[in-house]
């Protein structure tokens, strides 16, 4: 390689600048796979709030009804009208001997004869359409009911034909009072049954018994006849029977309704009340259930009277419990759903479908004609109404959730059974005519006594450790401390929830003084080692102070807890004794003494088991985050307290806190949130039963809880399942508003801090 | 900071509000008990599970007066507990709480035993407990081996330990067999069966698929006839155990699973024993009720479910931090959006339940039933299982991923990547070759942080998928081999239905605890693990700052 000739230089390479195509493409295609998938992932993730508000739309919607065709028949105004189960043959009765079916989807008519009714005279009709049974009452004072019933039929083609059959049932004679019948009512609880008639100035019950015969069908005979004529003030003007065939509600033209009901084979006048003054209602329904009656007052006023042990009465007697929107002139008409609690009513061509335990109007409409009768089909699925002019209309009707609403879930709402308005929860029960309690506001109140007592116990604790070891503690236990405190708080809650229920639970149940003397002694014997501590020469002090401090407290807090511990009995003997009544022993024992000295119960799972295991939960949560805050006030501001001579505990108190007051805020409300949401826990170590009080000796039931135990068995759509959704919601909703102001304010704090 | 400068202190530093230090000191002395003392018990109570307690024998005779009413006899078995109980009367009564199995003979397990009323305690050597299939341990003395052939060994007799040994073999390879003939073959079978008659529902039979019913139907009385020998076998050879009150305890030998002396053995002796239960813990299938055996299917469950969950939440879960961190425009709204995961890592896991309940099994589980399963019987997706499990645990952690790998993201420091475009990298590049290579760690630490929230969350699963027993596995021999329909077993579940479903909770309690060790002990070593990475991501970075 001689000098003469310089290395040449290289041709600049004209590539050499450009960007391989290959490099760009990815660059690109990452670039859109990772908006497209970070946008989608985080898009999901917010989804999942408005899918669980999509579940719970449904809800709060009103009822949807679609009026349909209307179908004329000849002939004047029905007295009944009744329809099969499936909503498509209606039957109108107009006090003949003849039944008119309809098939409402094309008009059809066929006439179908009651011979029982041939040349009898007919002066009272009433219908129960649970049994479908038209009863009528004659004008030579006999009494009697037919039934019309529908079948289905297959044809060959495999197509379905709904058949309608009547059904004849035997004449009975009333026997009290003269002239024809001018009302009556049928009760029918299968074997026994109720007749009401009143007749000229008579009223009499009649009693049937359904007979099993060897052969053939079952007889009904007539058991006893009761004159109930002397019973009542006045002239009788409406009568009910109840579905149970054991009451009869009577309303007289002086305004008073009597309540008969069967006690030993006889009736018993049990209550006169007067629902709308000295007017008589005009018509008196039961509701289904046959617990409560829907009353109209001729003004188109309406009441709904149930069934309840007044305080201090062992009767069940009628109260009224709800009174709704009047209905406006015209003469009132009334149709129940057999499937729940809503009822159909109106006056003149208003239409209202009310819901009886949420005390709301589900619908409201307006007709073309005026109604004279009206009913629903066995689902609830179509209501009919018919005119005046035979003209009958069906009507599409879809409510599936007609029990919620805002006031059933956070309302008092006065249940049927019960003797006042009550918040409670109930979701299911034995019976299909049960009327589920939905009231959120007890499992709140769980949840939010859960977490104040999880609080109660876990704030002292997990703030003074978080102050000692963000102030005092030397840099290299903390290194320990800190990692520890976050594995504990990633402990499964279920096993929490395990020691709490089969581990604690029985454990402190008999030892509730021990705690409390243990809870008291702590940190009364902390503070006095402390003063006693700072009396002792600087030698003894110095060697463990500056952040070993805990250590000397390990045997001085064991030592106390266990002498605290031994000395509850002692404190039961003195304080806790509970009197026997009826021997006068005295026994010292605070699980008695507890509900005799405050009224309150004392369960062995209860709120103090949840509180501790809660708060074990909780306390890791507080300190890291309250530790975080306490740890990041500037330097510059404590070194200057400290300056200008603050003692160490002066510092903290004037400086450290303060300055991290937001961060400790927000810790405590990062464990609220966590408190609030805990669901295993309250699982295993509550009893689970919806309360609505603040006693530490009893359990709870916590939304997250209910939601755990109740949904797998929730059917997907009903009512209770979209129930529950919105429990999920508002935890939902709590902890992310929580969670969201205490994130805004430590940000805020961290960036105060950084500009001192 | 709370030092004081001796040398120069004339009057040493203002000592007020002291005893306020020490009420501080105090709360972190509490926690530091608690912390402590809960780990503590849970091992403690966890290990006991598996250590041969000695076995006594009682002799009891009621005192006067004692209110338990226990009859007088012997009572052979281990204590399980000591409780001081106070009667109406306001008497205090030391108990013991023996657990003296033999079930057939005494109806109840456990039994409570006044120490006044106990005359007498001995531990002879010669007690033997059995463990077997069905019904409970067996506390008692060998009698004799009664074996097939009406040969019959004495106790004591020579060779009786080593046969007795040889039956448990014995019958441990006959129930093996056993097992592989019903679940495999017959299952194999009666599937196959299920198939050809669907088949000739819909196209109607014809021969080939009879003589294939007909062939089969043989298989399946050849199969049937090499099961009922096998179980005549596992019947045929009895050992009957002395119990301690003198009764005999006729055991086919089918159903002997181990025979302990734990009296006789040494301390190396019951540390293997605790051993050999903890591996049967470990490896077996659970019986009586999950009372008994191991909590193998549980194991499994928990493992793949997280597995699956991590294969979901990871790249989702980085893929929207980047997003965040690297591409998206730094402004309010992106704050917002951060605050808003951050914060949705605080919601309820039941929370998480319940969407996963709505949307994957009854919408989506529906969607995928109605288009691939439009005439299956029973719904396929439209159930718990453990796919859906894993999505919902997935949702539920993957604002814990991405936070972890947007603060991982962030430590980058700004010059790497800076010198990295400089060098001419593409945007992509730079952050495929540098950025996530030097912020793996932090990942690796989210999805580790992740997957132990995973593993310990119950509540959710209740909701979608978990059942208190699943024989089959959701990954097995039976084709397609993965399940992900499945319902499966989870420790966590486990936890809770047996310490709270179960029907009886005393004998139940051992098995709680032992689960509940398992546990948290996986929980611990993955939080262990996250933070020992973190740490040496944070020294790497300490020394790589500009």
């Amino acid at each position: 390689m001689s000098p003469a000739t310089p290395p040449e230089r290289p041709s600049p390479d004209p590539q050499r600048f450009e960007v391989s195509r290959g490099t760009l493409l990815l660059d690109r295609a990452m670039t859109q796979l990772i908006r497209v998938g970070g946008l989608a992932v985080i898009l999901a993730v917010f989804g999942i709030f408005l899918f669980i508000v999509k579940e719970i739309i449904p809800l709060f919607s009103a009822a949807e009804v679609e009026a349909e065709e209307v179908v004329r028949t000849p002939g004047g105004a029905p007295a009944v009208l009744g329809v099969d189960e499936w909503g498509t043959k209606p039957f109108l009765y107009r006090g003949g001997d003849e039944v008119v079916v309809v098939d409402i989807r094309d008009g059809a008519r066929e006439v179908l004869p009651v011979p029982s009714l041939e040349g009898v005279e007919v002066t009272a009709v009433s219908y129960d359409p649970v049994h479908r049974r038209v009863a009528v009452g004659l004008a030579d004072g006999r009494v009697g009911s037919f039934r019309v019933n529908y079948q289905t039929e297959f044809d060959d083609a495999g197509g379905r034909r709904i058949v309608a059959a009547v059904e004849a049932e035997p004449w009975f004679e009333v026997g009290v009072g003269e002239g024809p019948v001018k009302a009556l009512g049928y009760g029918d609880g299968g074997a026994e049954r109720i007749l009401v008639a009143a007749r000229g100035n008579g009223l009499a019950a009649l009693r049937l018994g359904q007979k099993r015969a060897l052969i053939g069908k079952p007889k009904l005979t007539l058991t006893g006849t009761s004159d109930l004529s002397g019973q009542v003030s006045a002239e009788v003007a409406t009568t009910v029977a109840s579905q149970n065939g054991k009451a009869a509600l009577v309303a007289t033209a002086d305004g008073k309704v009597s309540y008969f009901l069967v006690e030993g084979g006889e009736l018993v006048l049990k209550q006169v009340f007067a629902p709308f003054g000295d007017q008589p209602p005009v018509r008196m329904d039961y509701l289904f259930g046959g617990v409560s009656v829907a009353m109209t007052g001729a003004s188109g006023d309406q009441k709904v009277y149930s069934l309840f042990r007044p305080e201090g009465s062992s009767e069940r007697l009628f109260g009224e419990t709800k009174e709704f929107a009047g209905l406006g002139e015209g003469r009132p008409f009334f149709a129940q759903s057999l499937r729940n609690k809503s009822f159909l009513t109106g006056a003149g061509r208003q239409l209202s479908v009310r819901h009886l335990t949420s005390g709301a109007t589900r619908w409201e409409g307006e007709l073309e004609f005026e109604p004279v009768a009206a009913t629903f089909d066995g689902k609830t699925e179509h209501f009919f109404i018919a005119g005046p002019q035979g003209e009958v209309q069906r009507f599409e009707f879809d409510d599936p959730h007609p029990e919620a609403g805002w006031r059933a879930f956070f309302g008092k709402v006065w249940y049927e059974g019960g003797s006042e308005p009550v918040y409670q929860w109930q979701s299911t029960g034995g019976s299909d005519d049960f009327e589920p309690k939905l009231s959120l506001v007890p499992l709140i109140i769980g949840s939010l006594k859960g977490t104040f007592y999880a609080l109660l116990f876990s704030v002292p604790v997990a703030l003074l450790a978080a102050v000692f070891s963000a102030a005092f503690l030397p840099h290299d236990m903390k290194r320990v401390v800190k990692p520890a405190m976050e594995i504990m708080a990633s402990l499964p809650s279920v096993v929490l929830g395990f020691l709490a229920g089969i581990w604690l639970a029985p454990i402190i149940e008999d030892k509730v003084p021990s705690i409390l003397l243990v809870c008291l002694s702590l940190p009364l014997s902390a503070l006095i080692f402390g003063v006693v501590w700072s009396r002792q020469p600087r030698q003894v002090r110095a060697r463990f102070e500056g952040g070993r401090e805990w250590i000397v407290l390990l045997p001085v807090v064991l030592l106390v807890s266990w002498a605290a511990w031994s000395l509850g009995p002692v404190l039961e003997k003195v304080a806790f004794v509970y009197r026997d009544e009826a021997s006068g022993r005295a026994i010292a024992d605070f699980r008695l003494w507890w509900p005799q000295a405050t009224g309150l119960s004392f369960d062995q799972r209860n709120s103090l088991v949840v509180g501790f295991m809660m708060g074990f939960a909780v306390i890791p949560v507080i300190f890291t985050i309250a530790e975080d805050a306490l740890s990041n006030v500037p330097k510059t501001l404590t070194a200057a307290a400290s300056a200008l001579g603050a003692s160490r505990w002066q510092v903290v108190r004037s400086i450290i806190i303060p300055v991290a007051s937001p961060g400790i805020f927000s810790a405590l409300m990062i464990g609220f949130g966590r408190a609030v949401g805990e669901t295993m826990i309250v699982v295993m170590a509550t009893g689970n039963t919806p309360v609505t009080e603040w006693n530490i000796f009893s359990g709870m039931r916590t939304l997250s809880a209910n939601i755990a135990v109740e949904l797998p068995e929730a059917a997907p759509g009903s009512t209770h399942y979209r129930t529950l959704f919105l429990g999920a919601l508002v935890l939902f909703l709590l902890t992310f508003f929580l969670n969201s102001v205490a994130e805004v304010m430590r940000q805020r704090l961290r960036e105060k801090n950084k500009l001192v | 900071m709370a030092q004081t400068n001796t040398a120069f202190a004339t009057t040493g530093r203002s000592r007020k509000g002291e005893p306020f230090v020490w009420l501080t000191a105090a709360g972190l002395t509490i926690g530091v008990i608690l912390t402590l003392g809960l780990l503590g018990l849970v091992v403690v109570k966890g290990l006991e599970v598996f250590w041969p307690a000695r076995l006594v024998v009682l002799e009891v005779e009621p005192a006067e007066g004692s209110g338990q009413g226990t009859a007088a006899g012997t009572v052979a078995g281990y204590v399980v507990q000591e409780r001081v109980r106070r009667d109406l009367a306001g008497k205090t009564h030391e108990e013991i709480q023996v657990f003296r199995g033999n079930r057939e003979l005494h109806g109840e397990k456990f039994v409570f035993l006044d120490r006044a009323d106990i005359a007498e305690t001995r531990q002879p050597g010669d007690l033997l407990l059995v463990e077997r299939l069905e019904g409970g341990h067996v506390i008692g003395r060998a009698g004799a081996l009664e074996l097939a052939g009406g040969e019959r060994l004495e106790a004591g007799a020579a060779g009786f330990d080593e046969r007795l040994e040889q039956l448990i073999e014995e019958s441990a390879g006959r129930r093996e067999e056993l097992k592989r003939i019903e679940k495999d073959q017959i299952g194999r079978n009666a599937k196959r069966v299920k198939e050809l008659n669907l088949e000739a529902k819909l196209a109607g039979s014809d021969a080939g698929v009879a003589a294939e019913l007909a062939e089969l139907r043989e298989e399946f009385e050849r199969l049937d006839g090499e099961r009922g020998e096998i179980r005549e076998r596992l019947e045929a050879d009895h050992f009957v155990v002395e119990s301690a009150d003198g009764r005999e305890i006729r055991l086919a030998g089918g159903e002997l699973l181990h025979v302990f002396r734990p009296n006789e053995a040494g301390f190396l002796g019951r540390l293997g024993e605790m051993f050999r239960r903890g591996w049967t813990f470990l490896s077996s299938d659970p019986r009586e009720a999950n009372t008994e055996g191991g909590v193998y299917p549980a194991i499994f469950g928990t493992v793949v479910m997280t597995l699956v969950m991590s294969i979901f939440v990871t790249p989702f879960g980085v893929i929207a931090a980047i997003y965040l961190r690297e591409y998206a425009k730094q402004g309010h709204l992106v704050r917002a959006v951060r605050i808003s995961v951050n914060n949705l890592a605080g919601v309820p896991s039941i929370v998480f339940g319940v969407f996963g309940l709505a949307f994957f099994i009854y919408f989506v589980g529906g969607l995928v039933d109605d288009t691939f399963f439009p005439d299956a019987e029973e719904p396929v997706y439209k159930s718990g299982g453990i796919l859906w499990a894993s999505l919902t645990l997935a949702l539920l952690t993957v604002p814990v991923v991405i936070v972890a790998t947007e603060e991982a993201l962030a430590a980058v420091p700004r010059g790497v990547r800076e010198a990295a475009l400089a060098c001419g990298a593409s945007k992509w590049q730079a952050i495929q070759r540098v950025v996530l290579p030097a912020s793996l760690p932090g990942i690796l630490t989210g999805v580790i942080l992740a997957m132990a929230r995973g593993a310990g969350e119950v509540a959710p699963l209740m909701l979608v998928g978990v059942v208190k027993s699943a024989p089959d596995l959701p990954i097995d021999g039976v084709a397609p081999f993965v399940h992900p329909e499945r319902q499966f077993m989870h420790l966590g579940f486990h936890i809770y239905d047996l310490g709270f479903q179960s029907p009886d909770s005393e004998a139940a309690k051992p098995m709680v605890f032992a689960t509940t060790l398992l546990l948290i002990s996986i929980v611990v070593v993955m939080n262990l693990a996250a933070i020992v990475i973190r740490n040496r991501l944070r020294k790497k970075y300490a020394t790589s700052s500009f």
